[in-house]
């Protein structure tokens, strides 16, 4: 039986698997259908209803059950999340797990679908340490990303000591809702 | 602690069942049934194979130890593990994926069951074992054993389909 206790670890294990069946078109399409459009309809259904309350209402629900390390900033026109110890990669890092590339690309893989079909832009970094933050706003306010510490304060994941190191390689995005919008490095 | 890989909390979120069986719809409607069993084979032989190891080092003892640390992990899960000199009988009376896509009102996909035998059979096999399930649908009865010729293999008509 597959287990929701080591999920992270056979879900990254499946991005593999169907990377060798289909490519990356399919893993785009896994995400897109099966964890956007199935699993987590839920997290659709919120956030396309009620916005930004709903965006505040299912990842407080997850990120708690997770036992994650985040922080929530809402102001005029944009909801931002920073996430300090992510806890799907904590879990890959801490076992030496990596089977798939990049595994936070699935992030803005479901995430991405669900803010489109919601009507939402998103300008986003992770770092693949287990920290990134993500900033939503409507599709029709051109702002862009806010500057370290001015939305979220003391509580901005950029500024951590850890955040860019020599080694880190910072994916990033701006006005995005599709996993291969990442930003050239 | 026989599980191969260990987390910070004591039990898993349940919401990723939601995740598991949207997973095998999505093979079961992309690819069909064989796809899925090959999945279900691939996991059991790949992605365990640390359990298989450890089955096949330390014997039906390992298998005991496995199913109890699993179970315990596995948040609803209401779990017998009885281990002899030459089985182990997992008696799953409250099977917590089951109980929690029952509690999200998900369709549930009717093989779900299934996976119990192919993954466990590939975890077995790899470890001179064999697997056997009798029931599904939210309680079943499944048993451990020294795989042997002589054994009658598994009837899937023994797996109950799932449902809502």
């Amino acid at each position: 039986m597959l287990g929701c206790y080591d999920f992270c670890a056979h879900y990254e294990w499946t991005f593999e698997w169907l990377r060798r069946e289909g490519g990356e078109p399919l893993v785009r399409r896994y995400w897109e259908e099966a964890i956007a459009g199935d699993s987590q309809r839920h997290a659709a259904e919120l956030i396309i209803g009620k916005g930004f309350a709903g965006m505040k209402e299912y990842w407080a629900h997850t990120l708690s059950e997770e036992a994650a390390g985040y922080t929530f900033t809402e102001k005029p026109g944009v909801f931002r999340s920073d996430v300090h110890e992510c806890p799907t990669k904590g879990f890959l890092l801490r076992n030496n797990l990596q089977a798939y590339g990049d595994y936070c690309d699935h992030c803005m893989g479901w995430v991405g679908p669900v803010m489109k079909k919601a009507g939402f832009v998103i300008h986003h970094e992770h770092n693949h340490c287990g920290q990134c933050w993500w900033e939503f706003r409507s599709n029709e306010n051109p702002a862009p990303a806010s500057a370290p510490g001015d939305l979220a304060g003391s509580s901005d994941v950029r500024q951590r000591s850890g955040w860019k190191g020599a080694e880190t390689v910072l994916d990033s995005y701006r006005a995005a809702t599709d996993p291969d919008d990442k930003r050239p490095n | 602690m026989s599980l191969p890989y260990t987390d910070t909390k004591p039990v898993g979120a349940a919401d990723f069942y939601f995740a598991i069986n949207a997973t095998f719809r999505f093979l079961l409607e992309k690819f069909g049934q064989e796809a899925l069993r090959r999945y279900w084979t691939d996991l059991g032989e790949s992605y365990f194979a640390p359990v298989s190891a450890d089955w096949r080092a330390r014997g039906l003892h390992a298998v005991a130890e496995y199913w109890r640390d699993f179970f315990k992990a596995e948040p609803g899960a209401q779990v017998e593990v009885e281990e002899g000199s030459n089985e182990v009988v997992v008696r799953v009376n409250t099977c917590p994926a089951i109980a929690h896509l029952r509690h999200g009102a998900r369709d549930i996909v009717p093989c779900f069951c299934q996976q119990c035998y192919f993954i466990g059979e590939a975890m077995s096999a790899r470890a001179g074992f064999t697997a056997r399930v009798e029931g599904g649908n939210g309680s079943c009865r499944q048993v451990f054993r020294r795989a042997d010729p002589a054994l009658p293999p598994q009837e899937l008509s023994a797996i109950k389909e799932a449902t809502c």
